[in-house]
């Protein structure tokens, strides 16, 4: 069976560990603890060195699920386990202060992604902030990037649908960037 | 309410069961005590590694180590050793607080005898907090 590594990051707050629960058919390894700054984010946890799921996507397919923990202090588990990752879904809440900055901060830390072009954006709490709108990311990130094509979506991390569209999309850009034919192509 | 690390009381007594805990020992080569989300409380010496960064990967280590006692239904992990070429260090919860002591000791010193103050002194940390 084919196995994917894919990372969930972003900053705390922006639903990595909901979004790696909604899709995750194991139940999910985490490491949370008590959040001792809740002026900065109110959360009563927050993960402090993985959460783990796993999530079958075809017959011979199967994606191992590892989120990060969003604050940069807990850096050194981003090297450790980007190293390990084919793709990145990184997801920002829209109602953070001057997300699109944020989200150019965060993909700088995983560039070996961004430039292998296996990186996709998911805009959460677009419900509660609608502005800034997607083509701003998307010019942003072109800007910054030219040539890294990075999709840019809405999701909300509580949504199956939405999260299993968000990684079947990064799962078949992976493929195609490494020349598999995806299921679809095998079809017909 | 204030957080821990941001607290002077809290940061006091801490600092002060560190002290003891180099006194008794003189084997220990760092200490530090950290919130169980990964901040720095305090530490001693001053001005030994890069104590902040320590103290996040003290509580990620920690928190694998209790992912891997609920996996394995083995209730929690009350201390983790790591046996390193140049001493050990030991990491242990505070009874009834939500606080980490990390413990670097030297070669010279006895696992055991390590692990031991390092239990009075976290028992000692506790009562203390509890009392604030």
């Amino acid at each position: 069976m084919g196995e994917h590594v894919i990372l969930f990051a972003g900053p705390m707050g922006a639903g990595k560990t909901t979004a790696i629960s909604t899709l995750s058919e194991i139940p999910v390894v985490s490491t949370e603890a008590d959040n001792s700054e809740r002026d900065v984010v109110d959360k009563a946890t927050t993960t402090i060195a993985l959460d783990y799921g796993e999530i079958t996507i075809s017959e011979d397919e199967k994606v191992r699920l590892y989120g990060v923990p969003g604050q940069r202090r807990f850096d050194f588990m981003w090297s450790i386990l980007k190293e390990r990752a084919r793709g990145l879904v990184l997801l920002v809440n829209n109602d953070a202060a001057d997300p699109v900055a944020l989200a150019l901060e965060y993909l700088a830390s995983f560039e070996e992604l961004v430039a292998a072009r296996t990186v996709v954006l998911g805009v959460t709490r677009t419900d509660e902030a609608p502005e800034p709108g997607l083509a701003l990311y998307r010019a942003a990130l072109s800007s910054a990037w030219p040539g890294a094509m990075i999709p840019v979506l809405s999701v909300d991390p509580r949504k199956t649908g939405q999260m299993h569209t968000a990684l079947l999309m990064l799962v078949a850009i992976i493929d195609a960037e490494a020349g598999i034919p995806t299921n679809s192509e095998l079809s017909t | 309410m204030i957080a821990l690390h941001r607290d002077q009381a809290v940061i006091d007594a801490c600092a002060l069961v560190i002290a003891e805990l180099q006194e008794l020992t003189p084997s220990l080569v760092f200490a530090s005590v950290i919130t169980s989300d990964g901040f720095e409380i305090t530490h001693a010496p001053a001005n030994s590694f890069n104590s902040e960064r320590l103290a996040s990967m003290t509580s990620s280590v920690q928190a694998l180590g209790d992912a891997v006692a609920r996996e394995l239904a083995m209730g929690s992990n009350g201390y983790v050793v790591m046996a390193l070429d140049g001493g050990n260090l030991l990491q242990i919860r505070v009874p009834g607080q939500r606080v980490i002591l990390a413990a670097l000791f030297n070669n010279q010193e006895l696992l055991g005898k390590g692990l031991a103050v390092s239990r009075r002194a976290v028992d000692r940390l506790g009562a203390l907090l509890a009392a604030l």
